[in-house]
Order: C-alpha cells, then structure tokens, then sequence
C-alpha cells in the first residue's frame, strides 16, 4: 500500500513547481511593470530632455528679446496722440521751420488696419506741409521712434500758394495695448 | 528520533511531513538495505538455537568468511530489555567490518512442529495462495480450528512427490522470539543502521541442505532423521528424492523420542516405503550418538548412514544450517537433484521467514519506491529553486539596471515644472512675435516717399501732380491671419523722354524692378516682390496733354504744365495675401 506516494507527488512535486512557476511568474511580472514603468519615464524623461533643451534655446531667444519687448510695451502703454504729437515737436524742432509745418491733427476711432484685428488701436491723421525730403527725413523719424504707426493713407499734392511747399496728409493706424 | 505513526492516521500533509522527516533523519533513501531480505545483505549474524545451546556466526558473504558471533544468552534471548550490550557489540563489530547493513538471521532448532491444512486444499495450483494465506489468515486454512495466530506462525511446506496424502503441510513456530526481534528492529531505527532480521526453521533449512550431504543415489526412497536435542524430524523422501511427508517427534526430556521405531515403521508402511535408506544427521552438540547403531540394528535391511554437512572452517559439524541457508545456487552445486530441492531453495519454502515485521509496522515508512521519488523530488527542489533564484536575481540585477539609470528616479514634476516653465517663455516669445509681426514695417511713409521719389527720379521728364496711396486689410473676418492691399494712385505729366521709362515700368518685370530697388534701398521687407504670397499689378496710361503748347526746349520750365505734351495715370497695386510673413495677426496679444 503505498500511502505517501499521493502526499509526495502533491507537496514535494506539483506545489513546489506552483510555487516555482508562482516565483518566476511573478519576477517576470515584476520585470514587467518595471519595464513598462520605465518606458514611461525614459519617454518624459526624453521629453523633459528634448524640451530642456529647446526651453534653453527659447529661453535664450525671449532672453534676447525681453527689453525690446519691455521697451514696446512701455511704449505702447502710452497715450497715442499725445506722444505723437509730442515726438513731432521734437522732431520739427530740429528741422527747418520752413520746410516743415504741423497743419492739422485728428485722433480718428479704430479703423483701417486695426478693424480686423482684437487688438486696440486707434487712428490718427496728421497734416503737414513742407518740402518733399524734410517731410521724409520728419516721418522717418517719426516712424523709427513709434513703430506702432502703421501707413494708412497718403495723400500728396502741392500747396497752391507756395510752389516749393508740398501738403501732406497722413493717416496712420497706430497699435496699441 | 520523533514518534512516527501510521500514515493512514494522518492527513496528507502530515504523511508528507513524516515522509520527509524520515528521508531527512534516517539513511533510508541512500541505503537501500533498509528494503532488502537479511540473507541479501553482504554482512549477516546467524543464530542458532536449538535448546540447551545459543550459537551464533558472523559471515561476510564477499569474503565468504564465517566467524564466531557475538556472545547471546538465552537470558538476553528472552527478554529484549537486556538486549543493548548484545545489539551495541553487533553494530560496533559491523561497523569495524565497512558493512554498512546486518542481516540478522535466527534458526529456530528448539521447536518444529507441522499442522495440516483442510482437506479442500488439495490442488498443487493453489499453494501459492496458501502461502500467502498463512501469513495473514492461517486459520483459513488449518486444520485445527483452535489455533491462536497471534501465539505463533505458521508456513505452507508443499509436499513435491506424486502419491502425497496431501499438497502440502505447515510449519509451525511459536512467536516467542518476536520480541527480540522487535528490539533490534528498534535499536536498528535509533542508530539509523540497518538490521534486517529473519526467522527461519532450522530443520527445513537442514531439509533443504539435504542435496548437498546425500551422495548420489541408490533409487531408493530414504528418510533424513534430523537429530536436535529437543526433537527429532523425519523427511520420507521418495526413490525420486522429492518430499512424501515430514513428521516431528518431540524427546520430552529424553535423548531420544520414545516412540522413534514404531514411528519410522508405520509411517514407512503408510507410505509404502520398503527398507528405505536411513540418512541419521546429527544436529546438536550432544545428541543421542548410538541411535546411528540402534537403526542398524533395528532397521537390518536398511542402509544406515550418518551425513555430515561440507562446512567451512570455523562452523562445527552439528550447526550446518547458518551455511546452508547461506548457500546460494551461485556458490555451491548439490549433489543430488530433485523438484523438491529445487523449489526448497529457488521458491524459498525452506527459507521463509517465521516471524515478519508485522505489516502495519512496515507501512509506517514509505516504500523504497516512494523514498526514491521523494529523493529525486528534493533533487527537483534544489533545481526549481536555482531557477527561482535565478530568475529572481535576473529581476533584481534587471530592476538594478533599471533604477541606476538617471530617467528612473527622473521626478514627473520636474518635467511638468520645465513644461510650466517652457510655456512662459513660449507664451513671452509668442507674445514677442505676436508684437513683432503688428509693428512690422508693413506700410510705412517715408518708404512709400522713398518709393515715390525712385520712380521719379530728377530730370527724368515727368512731374508729380496728384500722389495718394492707401492701405487695407482684407475683409476676411474670423481668420488667424489677414492679407491686405496697398494702391498707389500716381497722376502727373509726362514728356516724350518719360514714354519709354513709363512703358517700361508699365510691365511685370518694371514695376518688380522698381519696388526691388526700393527694397534694397530702404530694406523695407514689403517692397520685395519675389515672395510668392504678394501680387503686384501696375497700370500706366498716358494721354495728350490738351494744355500743352510746344515750346523750344531752353523755354521748357519744370514746373509749368504746358510743357508737357502728356498726362500720365499710374495705379499700382501690391496684394499680400493671409499667409505673407507681413500679414496681420487678428488675434489679442495677451
């Protein structure tokens, strides 16, 4: 009669290969998730790298540009027509009277370029008479120091009474924030 | 050692931890001793005892060496409790000898006596099934219905020769060595040495050792008086030499049995046995030495003769049976060959053991079978738990790899921090851009003058009158970007050396030259016009002057319009569509 044949196939064969099986099974499991755990970090590890190093390039970039930007928006908190009319005296003060003269200025509502964008804006139209170079080199200057006017309108033609003296009206749409 | 119990008490897993416990704490997996019969083992203790004497041999059976045993009383025989000093010298001679298992094995010569089976038990078929019963289940079989099974033993004894009363026949032994042999079974587990014991019947062994004592024959029947101090036996033998009958005669205290001659002569007369030879073995120490003559005497006609065993050195001439049943088919060749010497010795009726480990004792332990697997499956063990190990040290150095490695103790938070933070700096340079592409230089005045005074250059025969130029985004609401359209109305006059200057600015290729030239001169990006998401259209038309009045050249003042024979018209156009750089983003800059 074979009594321990039963108890030694089933404790000292199949449970321990359950438990065997149940070890490596549960290793692999293990190495497993890791594995898949690892794969998710080494993909936002890559990411934060990747993003690391062009966050450091952008960052480099917006570095560059950070005063020009603080520089507009300074500007740009400004008055409109007031420091357009202020850089024009400036300007004008610098260049013959002769050559150049304010005849007319007018804060206009938002219009031209800015109706078809969200941002303010406002516009403004200024009339001047003078001769054609000083006018130029008067807007140019104008333009460099407000690189928010925006060209609208232009109109030239010459000035009935003085021959040498052309009018000029301008019409500028100006950005603002 | 731990008190083992029958495994049909105890549940499996307790069988299985018993199974274990006696794999770990006995030698019975490596020895296979512990599962084979006494006369296999190479080292044997023989033990004879024939009444008033104890005798016992060691035999090495590689040497075939027979030697004085150790010292046995029959105090010591018949009470177990006194058995240590007896057993210890067994193990520590045995030992000394390199033998690593006893055979211990007893010639019971003080009793003999038959018993016979039912009369219904007459086919030679069944003796197997006798012999198996008269282990378990002898009074089955008996004849004598008053037998006490747990006082003695009883074994088949199968009568060979044709004319037989009877099949067979049983020995009887009393169990009154059993005890001892427990004992030593007992010592044998506590030392974890293995003695395997056997109780046989000497005169059965002496029977079957009678091939090798009687020369060949007369053809004759004989009988083999086999002559102990406590009993004589007689074997009728017929002119085959095959078995006719054993009987037992008891001395009673005498030297002899009393009623020896009328015995021999009615039993040869039932079995119709004529003067048949008398073979007188002598098998004690001090047994009767004159019947040899009284049988000559008595029995006239008969050959008498006195056998005497061959025996090796050391073994006196009245103890043969220790050699006897040593002898194997192997080592010695009898001298006479009959089916009853052959099955006495190759079916082993003469050498059955009378006193067997009771079977709920040997249950007890697992089989050698079941040894065996519970070794290979320890093996198995220290296989699966290398795999185990290896597989989990593979996982550990894997997860080492993994976690020495910089991405896995990386901190997601610290990637949703740099993310933050990349979003500031993306939303600051996409508020720059945002502003740069508003504050382009898109449309600006002094370009435009700049533009004006290149098409017209001095002295070039035509003069300005009119110049109005607009800018316009295009009415396409609801789009990221919008394009827009900048015209230049230019009217003036002309004179004939302004003609071909105008038509040739009245062409694709003219008016991209002349804003071309603008671009490069002012490096106002919006005069370019190679980009391919910009148009630009001109149109010249030039008309007589109907206020001109030819004049000589020297008169021909600059400004005075008479002087001109044409008028000239100049629309230009220059589209920039949603997707030029200089388009304008509708969006509010944060």
């Amino acid at each position: 009669m074979f009594y321990y044949r039963r108890p030694i196939v089933l404790f000292a064969i199949v449970v321990p290969v359950i438990l065997t099986g149940a070890m490596i099974g549960g290793g692999i499991s293990i190495k497993s998730k890791m594995a898949t755990s690892f794969e998710t970090k080494l993909t936002s590890y890559k990411e934060y790298e990747t993003g690391r190093l062009s966050g450091l390039e952008l960052e480099t970039q917006v570095n560059k540009q950070r005063p020009l930007l603080e520089q507009w928006e300074a500007m740009l908190k400004q008055e409109t027509a007031s420091t357009v009319t202020s850089n024009l005296r400036q300007i004008t003060e610098h260049l013959p009277s002769k050559e150049i003269q304010q005849t007319a200025f007018e804060p206009l509502e938002k219009g031209g370029f800015g109706a078809v964008s969200a941002q303010k804006s406002s516009q403004l139209r200024i009339a001047l008479r003078g001769t054609f170079r000083t006018m130029q080199r008067a807007l140019h200057e104008l333009e460099t120091r407000m690189p928010q006017l925006q060209l609208q309108d232009l109109k030239i033609d010459t000035a009935a009474n003085q021959a040498s003296l052309l009018n000029f009206q301008v019409t500028y749409t100006a950005w603002e924030k | 050692m731990a008190t083992l119990s029958h495994p049909a008490s105890l549940n499996p897993l307790k069988q299985f931890a018993q199974a274990y416990h006696i794999l770990r704490k006995t030698s019975r997996a490596s020895n296979p001793a512990w599962y084979q019969e006494a006369h296999e083992l190479p080292f044997q203790v023989h033990i004879r005892v024939d009444g008033p004497q104890i005798t016992t041999f060691y035999f090495d059976q590689k040497k075939n060496l027979w030697s004085a045993g150790p010292t046995l009383t029959e105090e010591t025989l018949n009470d177990p409790s006194k058995i240590a000093p007896f057993a210890n010298e067994v193990l520590r001679y045995s030992r000394s000898q390199g033998a690593t298992a006893l055979g211990m094995i007893l010639h019971v010569a003080d009793e003999f006596a038959t018993a016979e089976l039912k009369p219904e038990f007459d086919s030679p078929a069944a003796l197997n099934d006798l012999r198996e019963k008269a282990y378990l289940e002898p009074s089955t079989i008996l004849e004598d219905a008053s037998i006490q099974a747990d006082q003695s033993a009883w074994r088949v004894l199968p009568y060979p020769a044709a004319g037989s009363s009877s099949i067979a026949t049983t020995i009887a032994l009393s169990r009154h060595y059993a005890p001892f042999f427990e004992a030593l079974r007992h010592l044998s587990e506590q030392a974890n040495f293995p003695i395997i014991t056997r109780a046989l019947s000497a005169p059965l062994v002496a029977i079957m050792g009678l091939s090798h004592a009687i020369a060949p024959g007369s053809g004759r029947p004989f009988v083999a008086i086999l002559q102990y101090p406590w009993l004589t036996a007689l074997a009728f033998f017929n002119e085959h030499a095959d078995l006719k009958l054993i009987r037992t005669l008891q001395h009673r205290g005498l030297r002899r049995p009393t009623n020896f001659r009328n015995t021999m002569a009615t039993t040869n007369a039932s079995l119709e046995f004529v003067d048949p030879d008398l073979f007188l073995i002598p098998l004690g120490s001090n047994v009767d030495t004159v019947l040899d003559a009284d049988l000559r005497i008595t029995f006239a006609n008969s050959r008498v003769e006195t056998l005497q065993f061959p025996l090796p050195e050391g073994v006196p001439a009245w103890c043969p049976e220790p050699v006897i049943a040593a002898i194997t088919a192997a080592t010695d060749v009898p001298h006479i060959t009959s089916h009853t010497f052959s099955i006495l010795r190759d079916d082993h009726w003469a050498t059955q053991n009378f006193l067997q480990t009771p079977k709920e004792l040997v249950e007890i332990y697992p089989t050698r079978s079941e040894m065996k697997l519970l070794q290979l499956a320890r093996l198995s063990w220290m296989a699966m738990a290398a795999c185990a190990l290896l597989s989990l040290c593979y996982v550990a150095y894997s997860a080492f790899r993994l976690v020495s490695r910089p991405e896995w103790s990386f901190d997601p938070s610290t990637a949703q921090a740099a993310k933050g933070r990349i979003s500031n700096f993306g939303q600051e340079k996409a508020k720059a851009n945002s502003w740069g592409n508003l504050l382009e230089d898109r449309s600006k005045a002094w370009a435009s003058l700049e533009a004006l005074a290149i098409m017209f250059p001095k002295d070039g025969g035509m003069i300005v009158k009119i110049y109005t130029h607009g800018a316009k985004p295009e009415n396409t609401a609801g789009k990221a970007t919008v394009g827009f359209i900048k015209e230049w109305k230019i009217s003036g006059l002309a004179r004939d050396e302004a003609l071909d200057y105008l038509n040739r600015l009245n062409t694709r290729e003219g008016i991209a030259a002349h804003f071309n030239e603008v671009a490069r001169v002012t490096g106002n990006s919006a005069y370019n016009p190679s980009a391919t998401t910009r148009s630009l259209v001109i149109n010249v038309r030039t008309q007589e002057n109907t206020g001109y009045k030819p004049a000589p050249v020297e008169e021909s003042h600059l400004l005075d319009d008479s002087t001109y024979p044409f008028t000239f018209d100049l629309t230009i156009t220059q589209r920039f569509e949603a997707t030029d750089p200089l388009a304008i983003n509708s969006a509010k800059i944060p």
